[in-house]
């Protein structure tokens, strides 16, 4: 068994991860970058490693480095957390190589779920509807027109290896359709370093709801509700709430159900999350597994109880899992991603130092955050800054803890999404749950076209 | 946390703010750095190029009254070692010599140049070589043998003036 974590990863989530250690008894080893030299993971964890240079395929992305450092500590396990290595087959492979506890699903898990494809066909067997469309990687945008042609519009173009939107696009008209093609191929090239896509139905108008998923790698599963992500921009998640607004609990239990016997039956072990979209019929499909924690995934423990991320190091120790009977759902919790980036100028990555901050608390107020009045944002990593989540007996109650904690959040020295959380939390379509995937490219869009009237 | 930003705009600097900016060049790959504020010249320069000080401050009479300390680092002190650090460039286990009993590739004092092997950094079981990039002598070794070193860790001091 292990002592000591060495947390491959930075940020919040890093954060977070020492957080669990530190309740748990065990030691944790930060690694960072030398542009992370002030951070606060560095701060609080009982021992720090720089591993590289700011690029993070010379340092977090970077297996020697993370093996060398958790060597050099001493450390018994690495914890990926979530983005980098984190569903990286090959890094789980030479943690365990080395003798290294891997916090997650095993290798060949994570690859038989992280691939798209095959992961759609494990669930198909496994009896999960999923959406039609292509099986396997096309090859030339003339075969995937041919593909296209026999799914029928409309169809999604997506990246094998893909996540977080990128080499993906929506297919409506047959209209350039082949350099559409090869645009979402240089894309999925430049982001995974892979460029296989691959076509499926495009559902429209859905909804993005996913079930946590937490097992023991010995073939008992348990589901842990969803969490509804339908508020995206781009395919990036910006708030994610659960219970959904339109769920039951006869689907919940037919979802969850479908889903903790899927992951059951390939061994998962660690928390997971598998994404389905869901139509306006209530017909829901499997998309993809998150083979990993996910960003999100306060909310469930905050309508829950679970510490998911304890429960990942527990089940790593060899703890036994607890039954489903003791999943209970209590209240709603919703969760908006403060990212420094400028709302009003499409969304435009906002690296620099905050002068000022204030961060909201109060009744039913959690905030997941790395960031401190003086540290100065980096250009080179992601650009979430904190996770704001609003638990509330009711929906109505977690709505007004939110739009409170939004007026109370202060980050000066940045631009940052609380504008626009704030605006959302009061647009009757979204305080409806009347909403769609595609709903928030659609306001700004309606946004744009008053402020050019105006 | 944070280094505290040198304020550019006031026209007097404290000590405390004039070391620290020698800290951040010396940490950064800045080689030379020159700042003219109202009533004050600062010039930094870390390979001499020209004069042979390796920090040359220029403050106004008013501060150096105050801090008669900084008097060492004026332009008047005596030419200084030219002292390149050799760092790390990758987290691992440093190792002296080639195998346990052998002799270490190199002592305080040896004389070194470009391409003779300094030391190993073991990652992954892989045993990386680390070679010399200057000319020089070996003026410190600031790690023991069998210590673990990060990224960018100074490993040897080398002294390229005496070359």
């Amino acid at each position: 068994m292990f002592e000591k974590v060495l947390i491959a990863n930075r940020g919040e989530i890093a954060l977070r991860i020492i957080r669990a250690c530190r309740e748990l008894g065990l030691k944790s080893v930060a690694v960072h970058s030398t542009a992370d030299r002030d951070a606060l993971h560095v701060k609080f964890a009982d021992e720090s490693v720089c591993i590289g240079p700011p690029s993070a395929s010379e340092s977090y992305l970077l297996p020697k480095a993370l093996i060398a450092a958790a060597e050099i500590t001493d450390a018994g396990a690495v914890h990926p957390g979530y983005g980098f290595l984190a569903e990286n087959a090959d890094f789980a492979q030479i943690c365990l190589d080395h003798n290294l506890v891997w916090i997650g699903p095993s290798p060949r898990v994570i690859e038989k779920m992280g691939d798209k494809a095959e992961a759609k066909r494990t669930m198909q067997a496994a009896g999960c509807p999923v959406i039609p469309g292509w099986d396997g990687p096309v090859g030339s945008a003339s075969d995937g027109r041919k593909a296209a042609e026999e799914i029928g519009l409309p169809v999604m173009i997506k990246a094998v290896a893909g996540g977080g939107g990128r080499g993906m696009r929506l297919i409506t008209r047959w209209e350039n359709f082949e350099s559409t093609f090869e645009m979402a191929r240089a894309e999925a090239e430049a982001a995974f370093n892979n460029g296989d896509l691959y076509l499926e139905k495009a559902i429209i108008e859905p909804r993005h709801i996913e079930i946590q998923l937490l097992g023991d790698g010995l073939g008992h599963c348990i589901h842990l509700g969803e969490r509804d992500c339908t508020t995206q921009r781009r395919h990036q998640k910006l708030i994610e709430e659960t219970p959904s607004p339109v769920m039951t609990a006869e689907l919940r239990q037919r979802m969850g159900k479908i889903a903790a016997q899927a992951a059951a039956a390939v061994g998962y072990a660690s928390a997971g999350t598998m994404e389905f979209l869901v139509d306006r019929d209530f017909n829901f499909y499997f998309m993809e597994m998150n083979t990993r924690i996910q960003v999100e995934h306060p909310i469930t423990e905050q309508v829950t109880g679970f510490d998911l991320v304890k429960q990942q190091l527990r089940v790593a120790l060899g703890d036994p899992l607890p039954d489903q009977g003791k999943v209970r759902l209590r209240g709603h919790a919703i969760e908006c991603r403060i990212n420094a980036e400028d709302p009003a100028r499409s969304f435009l990555p906002s690296p620099g130092t905050i002068l000022a901050l204030h961060v909201p608390g109060g009744p039913g107020i959690r905030v997941d955050t790395h960031i401190y009045q003086g540290y100065t944002i980096p250009p080179y990593y992601d650009s979430l800054i904190a996770k704001l989540i609003a638990y509330g007996n009711d929906r109505s109650e977690a709505l007004a803890r939110m739009r409170r904690a939004l007026d109370e959040f202060v980050v000066e020295g940045v631009r940052t999404t609380i504008p626009f959380h704030r605006t959302v939390l009061d647009n009757p379509r979204f305080v409806a749950g009347q909403i769609h995937t595609q709903w928030v490219e659609e306001l700004m869009e309606q946004d744009a076209a008053k402020s050019a009237a105006a | 946390m944070a280094v505290s930003r040198p304020k550019v705009e006031k026209s007097r600097f404290d000590l405390q703010e004039i070391k620290k900016l020698i800290e951040l060049i010396e940490r950064s790959p800045i080689t030379e750095f020159e700042l003219v504020a109202k009533d004050l010249r600062v010039r930094i320069s870390k390979n001499g190029s020209g004069a042979p000080a390796v920090h040359e401050v220029v403050v106004p009479a008013a501060v150096l009254q105050t801090a008669p300390a900084l008097a060492v680092a004026a332009p008047a002190a005596e030419p200084q070692k030219q002292l390149y650090e050799f760092k790390s460039p990758m987290v691992g286990t440093f190792y002296r010599s080639p195998s346990p009993d052998a002799d270490p590739y190199v002592r305080t004092g040896d004389s070194v140049e470009p391409g003779k092997v300094l030391c190993i950094v073991e990652a992954m079981k892989l045993m990386n070589e680390l070679e010399c990039e200057v000319r020089g002598r070996i003026a410190e070794i600031l790690v023991e043998n069998t210590q673990p070193v990060e990224f960018g860790q100074v490993l040897f001091r080398i002294d390229t003036s005496a070359a």
